[in-house]
């Protein structure tokens, strides 16, 4: 650790399991609300999810105390946990509030975008700080930093593409297509850009990514496939989008070219659409089949929908995937270099 | 070079092996799986009554059970076709696990056991008790009061649906009057008289 207080590593750390925490607690929210229509804001999803927020408060409060106890320097990724984590305690009580005024909510409100910005803004400046606090940061550390950016990320796109946001009094659910297009989109390069970054923080050694991919795919079953009793035959093909995730690490491990980024990150893209079933089963019924998606009838349709779906989207998920590993590439560079220039012009100070 | 070779040739088996499962394999598997089949069934309609004084209220207690599979959401209905009002209707208490709605003319509604999206316009008051989902095996009442507004004979339309609709027995009744939803419904009334 560069001279980084352990108060200062615990805070980032607490950040990171409380986001993380809060963002499985959402989607397994997004997952009660299809199954259940609970009508109150007391619901164990949203026990999960708070609790989550109180963890990084508390990992909050010791980033701050600890930036005090330092040179009274506060450096960008603790202004960043500190702005995403002051985001979600002021959208608790709005939340709150919002449900109290209008009952039932959709995904899409103010306070749940207001709380899932501040979701990743945090975990963003929770890895941040971690990853400048050691040259190689522990493999499970890196898991525990990278999921709630991925999975607040994903949140953030499922509101704009998911069709959940139709209430009593408002309606802001997305036009069917354009729920389609930010989805296609999004949803590829979020993967590459965290799976990969997830092996660039590791020095590409061989394992990292697939376990970023698995402890994801661990969330999903959790979290949206077992609540739902219909859809626990399907885990075994939910699991097996492990081979692509492990197929693109062999390939960023085991090779140093820049095909195998590229290869890599249009690999992980293309398994957007089984990586996140069962939602996604939602946005494309509304372009491609039309049927009321019942819980229990979610797989019928999704698995009506693959063949159709995957070679149309195939090319566009393939070259999303690649900018999202090409992303990750300039900010490794970028890092590379502005330690590099910090070292000379620190050795020329020296000397 | 062999490495290269080898990893690549690992890689593209494995993505062969991904694709063929995501895409043939997988799909083929689970869309040879039957949809659930829930019955709904209501088991008990009682009326406080069977003659009244006009501006008595009256009280229904109906009782609907799931007797085939876990349903998505089953409803029990109670329909009130000399209503075209809410203000006289209350749920004076129930066990569904959400709150009952009520619906007023003018609002929109599916029909004939449709999952797409044929709706009519309601023409009278009803009210839709709901569980979200109906577990199999389960049972749930309402006790609801309405005061009729006009002399003669006060009907009440009673009927439950299991969602999705995936056979003949997701509705009961099975045959009888078709209502507004052309959906059957099971026929009930008092006699309101002058107080």
């Amino acid at each position: 650790m560069y001279g980084l207080s352990r108060k200062l590593f615990a805070g980032y750390m607490l950040v990171s399991l409380g986001m993380l925490l809060a963002a499985a607690g959402g989607s397994w929210d997004i997952t009660n609300h299809l199954l259940n229509k609970p009508e109150t804001f007391f619901a164990p999803p949203h026990a999960v999810l708070y609790s989550g927020v109180a963890s990084a408060v508390v990992g909050t409060v010791l980033v701050f105390s600890a930036s005090k106890s330092a040179a009274g320097k506060m450096i960008w990724p603790m202004k960043l946990v500190i702005a995403g984590v002051v985001m979600l305690i002021s959208a608790a009580p709005v939340d709150f509030g919002w449900h109290s005024a209008f009952g039932l909510d959709g995904l899409l409100s103010p306070p749940h975008f207001v709380l899932v910005s501040g979701m990743v803004v945090g975990s963003a400046g929770a890895l941040a700080g971690l990853s400048q606090s050691t040259k190689r940061v522990p493999s499970v550390l890196i898991i525990i930093a990278i999921l709630p950016i991925w999975l607040a990320a994903s949140g953030m796109i499922d509101m704009f593409s998911l069709p959940f946001s139709e209430t009593e009094h408002f309606n802001f659910n997305p036009h069917p297509t354009l729920g389609v297009v930010v989805a296609t989109l999004a949803f590829p390069f979020l993967i590459s850009a965290c799976l990969i970054g997830s092996s660039a923080l590791a020095g590409k050694r061989f394992g990292v990514l697939s376990m970023a991919g698995a402890a994801f795919i661990v969330i999903g079953v959790l979290t949206s496939i077992i609540p739902n009793s219909a859809l626990t035959s399907t885990i075994p093909f939910y699991i097996s989008s492990i081979i692509p995730i492990v197929a693109a690490d062999a390939l960023l491990a085991f090779s140093r070219s820049r095909f195998s980024l590229y290869a890599a990150g249009a690999i992980v893209g293309l398994a957007f659409f089984m990586l996140y079933y069962p939602l996604i089963t939602y946005t494309y019924n509304e372009v491609f089949e039309s049927k009321v998606v019942w819980p229990s009838l979610i797989a019928q349709i999704y698995f009506e929908m693959i063949q159709d779906v995957l070679p149309l989207v195939a090319i566009p998920t393939a070259a999303m995937g690649i900018l999202g590993a090409l992303f990750i590439d300039r900010l490794v560079r970028k890092k590379k270099y502005s330690i590099t220039t910090y070292s000379n012009w620190h050795n020329n100070t020296n000397t | 070079m062999l490495k290269a070779i080898i990893l690549t040739g690992a890689v593209a088996v494995a993505l062969v092996i991904y694709f063929t499962l995501s895409l043939y394999i997988f799909p083929q598997s689970y869309q040879s799986i039957e949809p659930r089949k829930p019955q709904a069934i209501v088991t008990d309609v009682s009326l406080s009554a069977s003659d009244i004084a006009l501006g008595q209220a009256l009280t229904i207690t109906v009782t609907g059970t799931n007797n085939g599979e876990d349903a998505d959401m089953q409803f029990v209905s109670v329909g009130f076709p000399n209503l075209t009002t809410t203000d006289n209707i209350k749920i004076l208490k129930h066990d569904f696990d959400q709150t009952p709605i009520l619906i007023a003319p003018g609002e929109l509604l599916s029909s004939e056991y449709s999952d797409t999206d044929s709706s009519v316009l309601a023409q009278y008051t009803s009210i839709e008790a709901f569980s979200r989902p109906w577990e199999a095996g389960k049972t749930y009442s309402a006790d609801i009061e309405v005061i009729p507004k006009m002399e003669g004979r006060f009907v009440v339309f009673i009927k439950s649906v299991a969602l999705p609709h995936s056979w003949e027995l997701a509705h009961y009744p099975q045959d009888g009057t078709l209502d507004q939803q052309k959906e059957f419904v099971e026929i009930y009334s008092v006699q309101v008289t002058k107080p």
